[in-house]
């Protein structure tokens, strides 16, 4: 069969060729020790948090810089005239570059997986053929997007040109570099417009929180659908010889290509939420690094996730209850251990209880308090975040210092829904010049509920540090 | 090979046009090539002889007029065409970590049939290269797997674009015995070429091309019989003499001068040679060297365009 005979052979060439084999094999373990070593400093919850990351900047690079380029090159050199006397046509050296393409991408990933999991202990938390599936239709996807480039440039340096555009937006705005929740909302909104964002949340989504392939279904699809027009445009606009130029109306039919992005995009602007996924893997990802067996590093995030605590009657023993502080108590709350926790750790705390009508225009109050320790290299802190839901109230929640304050605390307010979400305090205006400082004896967190009498429900997990 | 009978048509190019922007590439040549012959198209650079081969082998499409090949039509059957014949372009690329028996097998498998690889690379002189990198060969033997390759799939009808340009005169002689080769296992041959040596050498019938007319077409003995120039002679004379008084010398059909030699074209000869040797002696003159050469199809390109061919 013509088609896997090129291939093979591309693959031979491949072989034999050391600038080919460096960038195919070695250069991605260069990021995957950058990432790993940089980033996640040999974290392995962390590691595999930016695994998807150094998969997919493989995968780009192969798409964009191997196939993309050497379907340019190929046409360029006038290797490709050969094959056009005999009796192949278009699809069979498309496919064939396309297959070559894949077969060399398993190996390299693997070797990265290989390196990841020895080396950095990474946790294999995605099945074999979950990860098959991952890579097979990421670089379906982007050797779409490098047919497609191949295609509407005339020459080399025009592949080059529009290469590198696309190569650095996608580098530095999806994800790809720096973790998505660690950029501005307007870039996370820009990201969800780019294919290489669906590839490395996805990655994250089934490494770092244990998400399956169907909950990303549209990612999947849209990855897809990106290959499959990249496929039928680099066929309609093939071209044998380096002196056949592609038109102008040609090249506008190529934007075509961006549609199933710019539905997406839209889509997860208005639609989904999946800002708030990538936090929760970026979370995740976070809490394991607190949970790694390097006490250093883990210190400064967390707080309590209520996972140790075996009864509801230890929590007494750590959070403070006071109800009606300012007149004769009459409502009363209780916390209690709830299973599972958000995100499905094992547990949570539930502050429950009721608030008594005071007398006059008095209202109801009540509070629960939690002492922290502000830890050691508290400066590069920028509040306290924790999960909550409940039955919709206003709350307050502040971080009182260990002296009284000469200035009040600000407090801020949350109303709790249904769903977890996440909450945060910041911490940044009790920093010097305020006067406090972090360091000291311990703070006190503080949620109080107030307002109309009547029930209330609080449910509370995943106290850290951000 | 074909079912055609000898002297049948193999193929046939009637009226064809191409036109690159302004520039008429072809301006309506029509040919014939019978099977089993080997057929040139001679001309220079620019002539249109790669624009007609390549319609030919089906890689271009024409403006206008027909071409059949083996009985079809280059552009409607493209695939069922390739696989009856064998072609080697001008200049053949290859990635330059592919071997020679790479080569020569990954192309034999695209074909339902295939000759022999090592068959081939015996009879290309290749053996000793065939694990050699394509980029690690010499001109000569990259020319030699070109022609390999035309001849992985067993062709009736071999097209060859400038077979032997840029190779020495050596290797231009290795190529010129294996052309020779094809035409007695009796294979058809279209070659293209500027080297008038080649044509004369090689090819049964010459197609003379020039800016995209065809100018003149038969055997080369045929043209150069054609021809009005005669016996061309190149004299060195003892003293120098004007050309208009060696214009006078019975015989003389023209004449001209470059580097201290004189050039005539004579018809007859001999009644040239000897009516020359009698006016050296009357002129009190001598004859320092003579040299004889027949009319060449550069004689009857000259002829037919008024310019010499630039090689």
């Amino acid at each position: 069969m013509p088609t896997v005979r090129i291939a093979l052979l591309t693959i031979r060439l491949v072989m034999r060729t050391k600038v080919a084999l460096f960038f195919t094999f070695l250069f991605p373990l260069v990021f995957l020790f950058a990432y790993a070593g940089l980033i996640a400093r040999g974290n392995p919850n962390v590691v595999a948090y930016m695994f998807g990351p150094v998969v997919t900047l493989n995968i780009m690079g192969s798409g964009f810089f191997g196939l993309g380029m050497q379907s340019v090159m190929q046409r360029e050199r006038g290797s490709l005239r050969r094959y056009r006397l005999a009796p192949i046509g278009p699809r069979t050296i498309l496919l064939s570059n396309l297959l070559a393409n894949y077969l060399l991408e398993l190996p390299a990933i693997g070797l990265l997986l290989f390196t990841a999991v020895v080396f950095f202990h990474m946790p294999m938390k995605i099945g074999w053929v979950t990860l098959l599936v991952l890579v097979t239709v990421g670089t379906f996807a982007f050797a779409g997007f490098g047919l497609t480039i191949s295609s509407v440039a005339n020459t080399m340096q025009e592949a080059q040109i529009y290469n590198n555009l696309v190569w650095f937006t996608l580098l530095f705005l999806s994800g790809v570099t720096f973790p998505l929740p660690m950029l501005p909302r307007w870039v996370q909104r820009l990201a969800m417009f780019f294919p290489s964002t669906y590839l490395v949340s996805t990655f994250q989504g089934v490494m770092a929180q244990a998400e399956s392939l169907p909950d990303h279904w549209p990612e999947m699809l849209v990855l897809l659908t990106s290959g499959v027009f990249g496929l039928l445009f680099a066929m309609k606009l093939f071209r044998w010889e380096k002196e056949e130029r592609i038109s102008t109306k040609a090249k506008l039919w190529s934007a075509v290509f961006v549609l199933p992005f710019l539905v997406m995009g839209m889509w997860m602007n208005t639609r989904a939420n999946p800002a708030a996924n990538w936090a929760r893997s970026y979370n995740v990802a976070g809490r394991a690094n607190a949970a790694s067996p390097n006490p250093e590093a883990e210190k400064p995030n967390l707080i309590e996730n209520f996972d140790g605590i075996q009864a509801s009657e230890d929590l007494l023993s750590r959070w403070q209850i006071s109800t009606d502080s300012d007149v004769s108590g009459h409502s009363m709350a209780e916390t209690s251990l709830l299973t599972p926790g958000a995100e499905g750790t094992p547990h949570a705390m539930r502050l429950k209880g009721h608030l008594a009508p005071g007398p006059k225009d008095a209202q109801g109050h009540v509070s629960a308090r939690y002492e922290v320790r502000v830890p050691v290299g508290s400066r590069n802190l920028r509040g306290i975040e924790f999960e909550a839901r409940g039955e919709p109230r206003i709350y307050q929640v502040g971080f009182q210092p260990p002296k009284a304050a000469a200035s009040p605390v600000p407090e801020i307010s949350f109303v709790p829904g249904e769903a977890w979400q996440n909450v945060r305090v910041p911490i940044a205006w009790l920093a010097n010049p305020s006067g406090y400082g972090l360091a000291g004896g311990p703070w006190t967190l503080e949620i109080s509920v107030t307002g109309p009498a009547g029930e209330f429900a609080l449910d509370l997990d995943e106290i850290r540090f951000y | 090979m074909a079912s055609l009978t000898e002297n049948s048509v193999l193929v046939s190019v009637q009226n064809l046009q191409k036109h690159y922007g302004d520039l008429a590439a072809l301006g309506g040549i029509s040919f014939d090539i019978l099977q089993g012959e080997v057929f040139g198209l001679l001309g220079p650079n620019g002539a249109g002889k790669t624009t007609t081969i390549e319609i030919i082998e089906g890689l271009r499409q024409p403006d206008s007029g027909s071409v059949t090949v083996c009985g079809l039509d280059p552009a409607q059957a493209s695939m069922a065409l390739k696989e009856r014949i064998g072609a080697q372009l001008q200049s053949t690329v290859l990635p330059d970590k592919m071997r020679v028996d790479e080569a020569l097998r990954l192309f034999a498998g695209f074909y339902e049939r295939s000759a022999s690889v090592h068959m081939l690379l015996e009879r290309f002189g290749l053996v000793e290269k065939r694990h050699t990198f394509f980029e690690n060969l010499s001109g000569g033997q990259k020319q030699r797997l070109a022609l390999a390759l035309a001849l992985v799939n067993d062709p009736e009808l071999v097209l060859l674009d400038e077979p032997t340009v840029g190779l020495d005169p050596q290797l231009r002689r290795d190529i010129y015995a294996l052309i020779e080769h094809f035409r007695a296992e009796g294979r058809t041959v279209l070659l293209t070429t500027h080297y008038i040596e080649e044509a004369e050498r090689l090819c049964d019938r010459v197609a003379i091309m020039d800016r995209g007319q065809l100018v003149a077409l038969g055997t080369p003995r045929e043209l150069i019989a054609r021809s009005g120039h005669g016996t061309r002679l190149e004299v060195r004379l003892a003293k120098p003499v004007g050309l208009d008084r060696l214009k006078l010398i019975e015989g003389v059909i023209d004449c001209g001068e470059a580097d201290g030699a004189y050039f005539f074209h004579a018809q007859p000869a001999a009644l040239a040679i000897a009516a020359l040797v009698r006016f050296l002696e009357s002129d009190d003159n001598a004859l320092v060297d003579l040299h004889i050469a027949q009319p060449s199809l550069e004689d009857v390109f000259v002829e037919m365009t008024g310019r010499r061919m630039e090689h």
